[in-house]
């Protein structure tokens, strides 16, 4: 008597699908549908990818399910909420799981609101129990507190979770490939209400595929020794970036920010020089393996979240890492 | 009667929230705790200010009227707030303020969305509403998508900088890859980012004059939404404050040089493959 229940673990590229976060999506998404009761199923936007078979198989899921994008060109967001709304209209699955990106900042909300359903951005957790009451618990005041919520009202449920809250935890035993369907991802109805005229361009590498990354932060006092941050990057084979309050007095561009507001990077190597270590900037990087604290404030909260320190001003002590990373 | 272009109406929504700075200053030295209901911070000494975002949304509109535009501008806000904060919106340069009212003392962000979406067609439309990127209090961002939907416009998320020729409006996104252009037509909603730039201080005089506008209450029941359009879909059920103990490794040395060499000794001990060969392109 009662149709099938469902969870989508949903992934908005292929690029995305294959990285990390999609992992870390299907692992929450699979705690959700334990308890409900629900099958996992993997919507990926994108072309088609044999990998993605064995990937959702691994984690769970029991189908896959690609929206096909027209050419190698990403569809806009006006697409992708319109397509989405129409697939989460017709299956009504219990819940819906997205990877927070910028995209999906701009794009789960609407689907949400098309549908008057319950969401939630900055996930950290989230739970459900057999009677199909859905709970999560979010971050807010930029990572200072946690918001724990009751979502209610018709489903789908929407969560957006943050990277690095969920560690990917594949099925035990031997896990069977999902069967992988495919089709095209419909144009919206009434076509594409804003046109991009001129697309980003990345000028040096991605900040979040970054094995090392140095940050700058309000304690350089002075732009001019932005250049240090540079040269100590360059010496450990590392990206330059940089803390909010440096991208906001317009010292470094917005791509360069690491934060709950900007990127969230989990490298093996996180050098944050100058900065105090606030919930806000903290949230984008405590996933790094090893966090080095460089601050002239021995009290700085960066301490506490950091495995090595140096109590010593910027200015002074760069030139000496550089050189001794140098040889010389 | 010239010939000149009809005036835009823009709509900003806005949110009073607890002073962030100050939020962070108890959180990081340790002090910050949770008052008896166990959803809300403790701390009275918080001051409430308006949410920084929305601030960056009405300097986007004096911007446009800096650059010819005829403007009108409302700033709207949902609950009860206090009269400070609504006069800083009509020193900044707010033709009207309106204040809405609703029986929920904490609305969730899909019912705020509705309930400023039926303000805005109540009181004639609106060709631009403008948005915070999201509220330092929550950090949903919700809001802007929720007007959008609910009045069928196109939304464009994080400007940096919002031009307008005639009822073309181009917005620069601030990216995590770089400056994005787009354009669409009025009506539309945008959320603005902080990469927009500080937003102006209100003069003395302004400050004085403003004190004579007066703001327009409405209370929710008057815009004709029905229980299902109000049913609240998320419930904060407590907040709580993370906690963080460390355990960090301090490296001292008689000099600069030495404590650098020490330092790049641990990274090498704890297995970093830093330096040479190591490095990316760009």
């Amino acid at each position: 008597m009662s149709t099938k229940k469902t969870v989508v673990a949903c992934s908005l590229s292929m690029r995305e699908a294959r990285s990390e976060s999609a992992q870390e999506v299907l692992t929450a998404a699979r705690l959700l549908a334990e308890p409900l009761g629900a099958s996992l199923t993997w919507l990926v936007v994108g072309d088609a990818g044999d990998d993605l078979g064995e990937i959702g198989g691994r984690f769970g899921a029991g189908s896959v399910e690609v929206l096909r994008q027209r050419g190698d060109t990403l569809p806009g967001e006006e697409a992708l909420v319109a397509a989405l709304a129409a697939a989460f209209e017709q299956e009504r699955p219990q819940a819906v799981v997205f990877a927070q990106s910028f995209i999906a900042r701009s794009v789960v909300p609407r689907v949400a609101a098309r549908l008057r359903s319950p969401v939630l951005m900055n996930v950290l957790s989230a739970a459900a129990s057999a009677g199909g009451a859905v709970s999560a618990t979010a971050s807010a005041f930029g990572g200072d507190t946690h918001a724990r919520y009751d979502l209610v009202g018709d489903p789908p449920h929407f969560l957006s979770l943050l990277p690095r809250a969920v560690s990917p935890l594949p099925v035990a035993g031997l896990a069977r490939p999902a069967q992988v369907v495919e089709r095209e991802l419909p144009a919206p109805a009434e076509g594409d209400r804003v046109r991009v005229v001129e697309r980003p361009r990345l000028l040096g590498p991605r900040l979040e595929d970054a094995t090392i990354v140095v940050s700058g932060g309000r304690g350089l006092g002075d732009p001019s020794r932005y250049q240090l941050i540079e040269a100590l990057a360059e010496a450990l084979g590392g990206v330059a970036a940089a803390s909010r309050p440096l991208v906001d007095e317009g010292w470094v561009a917005a791509s360069r920010q690491v934060g709950l507001t900007g990127t969230v990077v989990q490298p093996e190597l996180y050098v944050a020089v100058g900065i105090s270590g606030a919930s806000q900037h903290m949230a984008g990087c405590s996933a790094a393996r090893v966090i080095v604290a460089i601050n002239n404030d021995e009290k700085a909260p960066i301490f506490r979240y950091a495995r090595l320190g140096v109590v010593a001003d910027a200015a002074g002590f760069l030139p000496a890492l550089i050189d001794a990373l140098k040889g010389r | 009667m010239g010939s000149s272009e009809p005036a835009v109406r823009i709509v900003v929504c806005a949110k009073e929230v607890p002073d962030p700075d100050a939020v962070n200053a108890y959180a990081v030295s340790g002090r910050l705790t949770i008052g008896e209901d166990g959803k809300t911070i403790a701390q009275a000494a918080v001051p409430l200010l308006m949410n920084a975002y929305d601030e960056q949304a009405i300097e986007a509109v004096l911007r446009l009227r800096d650059a010819g535009h005829e403007c009108s501008l409302t700033v709207v806000t949902v609950g009860t707030t206090r009269p400070e904060y609504l006069r800083k919106a009509g020193a900044l340069g707010a033709d009207e303020i309106v204040q809405i009212h609703h029986k929920a003392a904490h609305p969730d962000t899909l019912v705020v969305g509705t309930l400023l979406a039926a303000y805005i067609r109540s009181s004639g439309g609106a060709d631009l509403v403008l948005c915070g990127r999201q509220a330092s209090d929550d950090d949903q961002g919700v809001v802007p998508a929720a007007v959008a939907e609910e009045l069928s416009f196109p939304l464009v998320t994080m400007a940096r900088e919002i031009r307008l020729v005639g009822r073309q409006l181009t917005v620069v996104r601030a990216t995590p890859d770089g400056d994005e252009t787009v354009e669409c037509t009025l009506p539309a909603v945008v959320s603005v980012s902080s990469e927009l730039g500080t937003p102006r201080m209100p003069t003395a005089r302004d400050v004085i004059a403003a004190r004579a506008k007066k703001p327009t209450l409405i209370d929710s029941a008057a815009l004709g939404l029905d229980d299902r359009a109000l049913a609240p879909r998320l419930i904060l059920r407590s907040l709580v404050v993370p906690q963080k103990t460390g355990s960090c490794e301090f490296i001292e040395a008689d000099s600069s040089a030495n404590t650098a060499r020490a330092l790049v000794n641990r990274l090498r001990d704890l297995g970093l493959a830093i330096g040479s060969g190591a490095s990316p392109s760009g």
